[in-house]
């Protein structure tokens, strides 16, 4: 894949673009939320 | 150098003055210990993302690591899946949050504050900030000698005029503006390195052909792999060393799982979650955090491990062959020297610059913090106050340079995974122990610290080759540079040193719970 026989090469290639697709829609779906918090211990 | 120095120095201008403005700004909005030590506690999601990102990547990252990955591969590609999945998702979702709160409950500042708050314990502070003191010089000097060789490469500037002058830039914002002055630098650093590695990652493939062609090419290289490398266990560049073999050991136990774990306790970043208000700017910042650490480690590992098929085409040579004095951290300034366009080339000093500068400033504040604020007034001198911080971060940086001048020049990666590997082992059974328990236990957390910063550093200094050949306490003391075999010597410090840490916070706590009576109060969670 990609050109890179190794599975255990791409695999990670594969890992870490999840993960960055994992953060984006964390971020996403969880735009809003946690607003409540902002007077936490003032 | 490629790139007219004229150009260079023009643009490096306009950017120091972005960058002392910004610090002047920070400077301006600091009126209290505060906004110097947690920003006010009211910045901004994507300048926290930024700021992160910026700080956790150094030249460590992209000089010192694309270096290795030049010379051991893509393998290091796992240290990107870490980065992104342990060094934001986790760090920021399971860690941040609680980080957050219970900061602002307990109005922490720093992150030995938030440890002797959360366990009610001057020891924990002071302890903390002592691991900190000692150990984040290493990792200080670290990034000034990256910084320093890469301005001395690029203009041809005296090694040691680079590096005061380096040091005392970054020291002018970070003593005068505090946290402020570091985020808001930090967000424009981080925005150019986001830029130069982008630009980068695109130029390095369209030069090689496209990435099945350059990927390709790679792999078909296996077969020029030296043979010391292959006799340690590598298998080309584009294939994992072999199963068990001392460089497998060296790029897992090490380079990937030292930094990839370690991160989640470093103080520099940690303090950064008590920075905003609430959850809602740790939950956008991941969706820019994860973008942002991708584009930077994995760009400089899969380049990193690309410049062996440049360099082979270009000069017959292996990227290792082409590195200056058979330093690996010259790889990657040597192949942006002589591969890209002249523009590029300045965009990509710029980064660099900046990836130095970012990390550097932060280093300076917590160090500077953790001994103005966390040890110095744990002796009993009074009230903290500004200035004592201020002095203590200059003190900090004296000695930073000093270390600088001291540590040998190939040490870059090296000593960031030390010292991320020290913070994992010391700190981070103890912190998730601290966020995550309704009543943490003292005695578990003080011997998981003691246990965890005692492990590594006898594993250091006795049996992981590499360091303990070095430091020669070992070879003093009992007339071997390390006293247990192979495969011991291979394995890094964190793999013994974490474990232990964290199943001796498990025994002491179940012991304090057995006991029925904690030293500490209950905790904050």
């Amino acid at each position: 894949m990609f050109g890179i026989p190794d599975p255990a090469i791409w695999i990670g290639y594969l890992l870490a673009l999840g993960f960055t697709l994992g953060c984006m829609g964390y971020g996403l779906l969880n735009w809003n939320n946690g607003v409540g918090e902002e007077e936490d211990g003032s | 150098m490629a790139v007219d120095t004229g150009l260079f120095i023009a643009i490096t201008l306009v950017y120091l003055v972005a960058v002392i403005s910004l610090g002047y700004l920070g400077y301006r909005r600091t009126k209290g210990e505060d906004d110097y030590l947690v920003a006010g506690r009211r910045v901004h999601p994507v300048v926290l993302a930024l700021s992160y990102g910026a700080t956790f990547i150094s030249t460590s990252a992209i000089i010192g690591f694309g270096g290795v990955a030049a010379q051991l591969g893509m393998g290091m590609i796992w240290l990107t899946v870490l980065n992104i999945g342990l060094g934001i998702l986790i760090a920021f979702v399971v860690f941040g949050k609680r980080t957050r709160r219970i900061g602002s409950q307990l109005r922490a500042v720093t992150f030995p504050d938030l440890m002797g708050k959360c366990y009610g314990s001057p020891f924990m502070q002071y302890t903390a900030g002592l691991v900190i003191v000692v150990g984040m010089p290493l990792y200080t000097a670290a990034i000034l000698i990256g910084g320093a060789q890469f301005i001395t490469s690029t203009l041809q500037v005296p090694y040691t005029t680079s590096l005061i002058a380096f040091a005392a830039i970054v020291a002018l914002y970070v003593v005068l503006g505090g946290l402020l002055a570091v985020m808001y630098t930090d967000a424009l650093q981080g925005g150019i390195m986001f830029v130069g590695m982008t630009i980068l990652l695109v130029l390095t493939y369209v030069q090689l052909g496209g990435v099945i062609e350059a990927n390709t090419a790679l792999a078909a290289m296996s077969d020029l792999v030296p043979q010391a490398l292959a006799a340690g266990g590598m298998t080309g560049w584009a294939s994992m060393p072999a199963f068990g073999s001392p460089i497998w050991l060296t790029m897992v136990t090490t380079l990937v799982l030292g930094v990839g774990i370690g991160v989640l306790a470093q103080p520099q970043l940690v303090v950064r979650f008590m920075t905003v208000r609430d959850s809602r700017a740790l939950n956008r910042a991941v969706l820019v955090g994860g973008p942002f650490i991708l584009m930077m480690t994995g760009v400089a590992f899969t380049v990193g491990a690309l410049t062996n098929v440049y360099f082979y085409r270009t000069r017959g040579v292996i990227a290792l062959a082409a590195a200056t004095d058979g330093n690996v951290d010259t790889i990657i300034p040597n192949f942006i020297n002589a591969s890209m366009p002249d523009l590029f080339i300045v965009i990509f000093m710029l980064a660099l610059l900046a990836a130095a500068m970012s990390t550097l400033s932060s280093l300076f504040h917590v160090m500077g913090t953790s001994l103005g604020f966390d040890m110095v007034r744990r002796t009993g001198s009074g009230g903290a106050s500004m200035r004592r911080i201020q002095a203590a971060t200059v003190v900090m940086i004296v000695a930073s340079i000093i270390l600088a001048f001291i540590m040998p020049g190939s040490i870059i990666a090296r000593a960031t995974a030390m010292f991320m590997g020290l913070c994992a082992s010391a700190f981070l059974p103890a912190y998730a122990h601290a966020m995550y328990s309704n009543r943490p236990s003292l005695y578990a957390a003080k011997m998981s610290l003691v246990a965890g910063a005692a492990a590594w550093f006898l594993w250091t200094a006795f049996v992981h080759i590499k360091e303990s050949a070095a430091l020669g306490i070992s070879a003093f003391l009992f007339g071997v540079p390390a006293v247990l075999p192979a495969p011991w010597q291979d394995v890094d410090p964190l793999v013994i040193a974490l474990p232990l840490s964290a199943l001796v916070l498990l025994v002491g706590w179940a012991l304090d719970r057995r006991r029925g009576s904690a030293e500490g109060p209950a905790g904050a969670a």
